[in-house]
This record gives structure tokens, sequence and C-alpha cells, in this order.
């Protein structure tokens, strides 16, 4: 018998309830973002983007959220292999305390960082007469991002790993290869998608990044200012268009980022 | 039937290789292997002659894939030394022992074009780019691959998956191929159509070759020799025709192919199984009177009469009744129960002998035997048919709890 289209009222009715209760939720707030940013002309806005203070802030979290991410996924990469190649006493325990950053409130992360590299902290003490100050820098920035995005890219291509069949890169040293030549060659390239995916996770939520950053920083405008810092800033300035347009940049930002991972994932996996 | 000449052979000799070959590819010498505390390999030795195939054949778990891995340098033995060429190269990593391996699983490298994947090897022996090429091309050709050169592993079935891998195992010649159960994941037909293509390439290519497999047919039609392996050891290594027709223990008699097993015991030169017995003149004094002996025989050995009478080479083993009939393509299998009790052979030279095991013990067991469709169709056998039953080919085993091939003697006596 046909289905008759009319009496099939379940799927449109969760569709549309679906949208509605992300209204409020989601689709508001950005939308605001974007109807507030631009209402007073497009020329306003984009002289709010390109106040210094602004561009160096953008430019300041992209560069401090590059290192971090090219650190996290050499790193990810390196904790990865040992991991899932290497069976060992402590292995879990090792896996765990990996995974552990994302579940530290990002203010508590702040904090540990300020208690160890901090001019009066643990490691910090030392540094102190030889000059060397790491907190209030951009490189405090880095660690602290660093320190928040640990464990994404190393939770994205462990489990690669851990499916990659052995036999690949013993056949690859059955035929010759060198260890490195085999890393190269045959256990890099199964790993791209799980890279790419992970460095472009890693970027997005350092960009993103305010509770350890504020502390760490110092948060001074021109010098130690991330985007999400400045924008924090501007708004207790009262200057909400300035706050806006780099929230607008962000939110565009991260929209792109995560179509890329989204759309390209079939891309990113083609054998 | 032709009279055959009757033979005495003594397993614990390995067959010698041929004099033409004076040092072996490969020489495995000693090898055990442990995994924690459980051993799973017990002094395993054997050499494979310059261009020969042998074949490692032996139940799933019995340390095929861990023998090969030792070969190849992906695990190292508890004890022993392998030998290639004449060099010892036990401690050496694989890629410094020139050996090739076929994996189980094929192992492409998924990233890889079938190009890129046969080219592998002298792409990290920074080979000149003509020269890859050269190669990858006559390789593509050797294993018909041509038109698929561009596509990746994934876009290929497994026959030809397979044609890859062994090309791309070619490219850097190796001097020991090592095939780890080559057509296990290929369905029948192919597997058949593959292993003739196989062991042409290999027989053009001259490179000597392991390969590992658990099924017998395969072995028989593979290999130039072939090592039985159970649980650890090598029971026998020979020709596919000695290992088939002298099995040197019980195992590989069974796993060789059928085979029917029928207890007894010595008596002035018989084998005595029930009330009936075997003339096995040949057993001379290599088993005492008396001792307990199994008498081992293919179905296809055994030949159907009507009456006692058989041609010669045939000698009559008891009489007994048809209790099913199976047809199976090729041939007709019969289900047969022995009345060893009442219906020895009568013979003249031998007179009637009684045994100590009781007659439902020994009567049991019913054989199984094979006739071919012009014997079929002779002679037309219906369940309930009562029939006499002749071998012309047999073999006497000690019948101990465990038979080992290189501590008994073993007598296989055609007649
Ligand atoms: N890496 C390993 N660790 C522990 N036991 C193993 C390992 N590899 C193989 N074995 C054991 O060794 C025995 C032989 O294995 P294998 O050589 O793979 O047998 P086959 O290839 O004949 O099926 C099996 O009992 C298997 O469980
Ligand atoms: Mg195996």
């Amino acid at each position: 018998m046909r289905h008759v289209r009319g009496f099939d009222v379940v799927r449109p009715l969760s569709i549309w309830m679906l949208i509605f209760m992300m209204m409020p939720l989601v689709f508001l707030p950005l939308a605001s973002i974007f109807i507030f940013g631009t209402s007073s002309g497009l020329g306003n806005f984009w002289a709010a983007l390109n106040a210094p203070e602004a561009i160096f802030a953008l430019k300041l979290s992209m560069v401090t959220s590059f290192w971090a991410t090219a650190f996290n996924v050499l790193f990810g990469l390196f904790a990865a292999y040992v991991l899932s190649r290497y069976n060992f006493l402590g292995r879990n325990a090792l896996i765990v305390t990996i995974s552990l950053p994302t579940a530290i409130p990002t203010a508590v992360a702040g904090f540990a960082l300020l208690l160890l590299w901090g001019p009066y902290g643990t490691l910090g003490r030392l540094l102190r007469p030889q000059g060397i100050q790491i907190m209030f820098t951009a490189s405090a920035i880095v660690l602290a991002n660093i320190f928040v995005t640990f464990p994404l890219a190393f939770g994205v291509i462990k489990p690669v790993f851990d499916t990659m069949s052995r036999s690949l890169e013993e056949a690859s040293a059955t035929i010759g290869a060198t260890r490195w030549q085999t890393f190269w060659h045959v256990t890099l390239p199964s790993l791209r998608g799980a890279i790419v995916s992970g460095a472009l996770l890693t970027f997005a939520r350092a960009v993103g990044e305010f509770g350890s950053t504020i502390l760490v920083s110092g948060n001074l405008a021109g010098r130690t200012q991330t985007a999400p810092l400045y924008i924090f800033a501007k708004f207790n300035e009262g200057q909400i268009e300035a706050a806006n347009a780099i929230a607008i940049v962000l939110a565009l930002f991260s929209f792109l980022i995560f179509s890329v991972l989204f759309f390209a994932r079939d891309w990113l996996d083609v054998d | 039937m032709k009279a055959q000449v009757a033979r005495i052979m003594d397993s614990s000799i390995t067959p010698p290789l041929p004099e033409s070959m004076p040092q072996p590819a490969a020489s495995i010498v000693g090898i055990s292997k442990r995994f924690g505390k459980t051993s799973v390999l017990e002094n395993i030795s054997f050499d494979v002659a310059e261009g020969e195939a042998l074949v490692l054949l032996g139940a799933s778990g019995s340390g095929k894939t861990t023998i090969l891995r030792i070969i190849a340098g992906l695990e190292q033995p508890y004890t022993g030394k392998i030998m290639l060429h004449g060099k010892e190269v036990t401690e050496l990593p694989p890629r410094e022992r020139g050996i090739g391996v076929i994996f189980q699983s094929y192992a492409l490298f998924p990233k890889m074009t079938v190009e890129k994947n046969i080219g592998y090897g002298l792409r990290i022996r920074r080979r000149r780019r003509k020269e890859i090429k050269n190669t990858v091309n006559e390789l593509l050709s050797l294993v018909q691959l041509e038109e698929h050169r561009k596509k990746y592993p994934s876009q290929l079935s497994g026959g030809q998956q397979q044609r890859v891998a062994i090309a791309r195992t070619l490219a850097y010649k190796p001097e020991v191929l090592l095939f780890d159960e080559p057509f296990g994941a290929l369905d029948a037909q192919t597997r058949v159509h593959l292993r003739r293509e196989i062991r042409a390439l290999l027989r053009k290519v001259n490179v000597p070759a392991i390969f590992i497999t658990h099924d017998q047919e395969e072995a028989l039609e593979l290999g130039d020799r072939i090592a039985v392996i159970n649980v650890g050891h090598i029971e026998q290594i020979g020709t596919p025709r000695e290992v088939y027709n002298n099995p040197a223990s019980e195992y590989v008699a069974t796993f060789l192919g059928a085979a029917n097993i029928l207890e007894g015991t010595i008596s002035r030169g018989h084998v005595v199984v029930g009330n009936a017995q075997m003339p096995a003149r040949l057993l001379g004094d290599r088993f005492k009177e008396g001792q307990a002996v199994k008498l081992i025989f293919r179905p296809e050995d055994v030949l159907i009469s009507k009456t006692q009478e058989f041609p010669t080479g045939h000698a009559c083993l008891s009489s007994g009744v048809v209790e099913e009939i199976s047809f199976v393509g090729a041939y007709e299998r019969l289900r047969i129960r022995l009345e060893a009790s009442s219906g020895a052979c009568e013979t003249s030279d031998t007179p009637f002998y009684l045994t100590t095991e009781t007659p439902e013990r020994s009567n049991a067991k019913p054989v199984i035997c094979t006739r071919p469709k012009p014997e079929t169709n002779a002679f037309r056998l219906r369940t309930g048919d009562r029939v006499f039953l002749g071998l012309s080919s047999f073999t006497v085993l000690p019948n101990d709890a465990r038979t080992s091939a290189t501590s008994q003697p073993i007598i296989k006596t055609s007649i």
C-alpha cells in the first residue's frame, strides 16, 4: 500500500520543534551579534575592526594559537605513537593524565600556571634572577593555550593509531624502510585526516580561550591582549561596537573551521 | 593396480636436498619461541633450497605465522638461528635481511596507488626515477595489472590486491619470499586460479619461497616440499608424495588427506586387527611381537570386492557391511563396518589368530573408502551389502599415547 503523505505529521513537527528549541539557545544569540554589529552601518563596523588594538588582538590570538597548535599536534602525534605502539607499566595512567586538562576549569589552569611560572612561582622564582619572565607575555598565552588544548589533537590521533594495522609498518620494514622512512611514507599519510582535524580543533579552541589567558597574560592592551580579552575589555568600557566587530570575526572564524571539519571529513579520509 | 616395491622409510631422516644445490637459500636451525611462559615453537629446523617452494602446513594456532615472523625478523626467536644464503641474520632487523613478506592481509599502503605501492621498495632505496619506472612497468605487466596502475588498493579485488602485494615484494628482488596464508581471504575459485598463477610466477622469477597454509590441497599443489607442523613442532617434512603416501605419524596421516586408523597388534609378521590380519613381512624386527600398533590406510587405497579374491598388489583385510553410500562428485564414498571378528579373510599361509582385544572394540570403527566412477559403474553397491575389503597400501605406526615422528620407527608398506 502506498504511504499517504498527509498522514505523516510527526516528521515536520519534530523538525520544527527542534529548530524552535534551538532558536533562543543558539540561533538568536549568534544572529544578534551580526544584527547589532552591522546596525550602525558597515563603515563603523570596518572602522572598529581597523582599530590598531583590535588588529593586534586578532593577530596575537592567531599567532599564539598557531604555536600552541603546532606544539600540541606534534606532541599528540608523538604521545599517540608511544602510547599505542608500546605497552608498559603506567601506560593507562599516562593516557588519563594527558586527557585531564580538558576536565580542569580554565581559570584553574591559568592559576596553576601562575603558581608555577609566576614571579614568585616554583620555577618562576628561579628564572627571575636570570632576567627571564614568562608570565604576562605572549609566551604565557601560548603556555596557557597548550595546557587547555593539550589532549585535543592526541584524542583525535590516538584512535587512528590504535586501529591502524601493524602489518603496514611491518610490511614497510621488511621491504627495507628505516623506522623514519616507514613513519614518513606509511604511518603519517594514514594520519593525515586525524592530524588536520586535530589541528583545526585545537586551533579553534585556542583562539577562543579566555579563562586561563586572562590570568596569565596580564591583559595589557596592545601587548598581551588576545581577541577574546579585547571583547571583554571593550564591553567593560562600554564600547559595544568595538567588542562586537571582533565578536563577528571570531564567530565567522569558528564557522569556517567547523565547516571545514564537517564537510572535509570525506576528503580528509580518502583512501 | 600395479604391485609396487615395498619400501621402508625411516622418517627421522629428512629427505636430502637436490645435489645440484650446494647451499640452501634459507636454513632455519633449532628455532624455539616463547611468548611469556608459553612455548609456541620447539626446535624447528628446515632448509629451503634455491628456487624451491616449501609449504608449512598446520592447523590454525600451530605456530606457522610465528615461524614466518621469526624468519622475517619481526619476532625474535628464543633459541636457534636463521641463515639466509649462508649468512646468519638472526640479529639483523627485517630491512637488512633481503626477504619479502606477503602478509595475510596483503598490507598494501592505502594512501598509495598501485604504482606507488610497487615502486616503494625502490623509492626508499633511492633508485633513479627512470629505473623505478621501468621496474614498475615490468612488474605491472608480469602481474597483469597495467590498467589498474593509478588505482588505490581499496578499489581492487582481493586477488588483484594480492598481485600488487607480490609485485611490490618482487620489485626490490628479495632473496627469499614468505607468504602467510596468501589465499586465505579469497573465494574458492579465485584461490585455485591464483595459486596456479603464483606457482607459475615463482618458477619464472626463480625465488625460493615459504608458504603458510592450513589447506592440505593447497599444500600439495604449491609445495615442492611440505613441512607438517603440529603444535609448534615439525611432524614430517618431505615432498607432497612422500608426506601423503608415507605419513610419519597419525597426525600427518589425518591432517593431510583422510585416513582410516585401526588398532591392532603385531603377530608373526602380521598386523592383527580383531580377527583380521594383514601380511606385513617387511615389519621385520622393528616391532616387538605383540606390540600395539595402528594400521593406517587411505580411503582410496581400499579395493572392494564381492569375493575374497583380490588382484595382485592387494591384500584382503576383512569383510564388512556397507552402511552408507554418498556421492561426492568425482567419486563415491562408502562407510563400511568391518566384521573383523567373524569375517577374516582366509589366507593359506597363516593360521587363524585370536587377539586379546574384544571384538566390540575393534569392530566399532567403520572405515571410509572411496571408489572412482568406473568402478562404481562396474560394480554397484547398496547399503546392507556384504563385501570384502582389500588394501593396496597401508602404514603401520606404533600405538603410543603420543606418536612422535622423530623417536619411533615407522613402517610403511606397499603391497
Ligand atoms: N604476540 C603474541 N603474544 C602471545 N602469543 C602469541 C603471539 N603471537 C602468537 N601467539 C600464540 O602463538 C601460537 C601460534 O600462533 P601463530 O604462529 O599465529 O599460529 P598460526 O599462524 O599457525 O595460526 C598461538 O597459540 C598464538 O596464540
Ligand atoms: Mg597464521
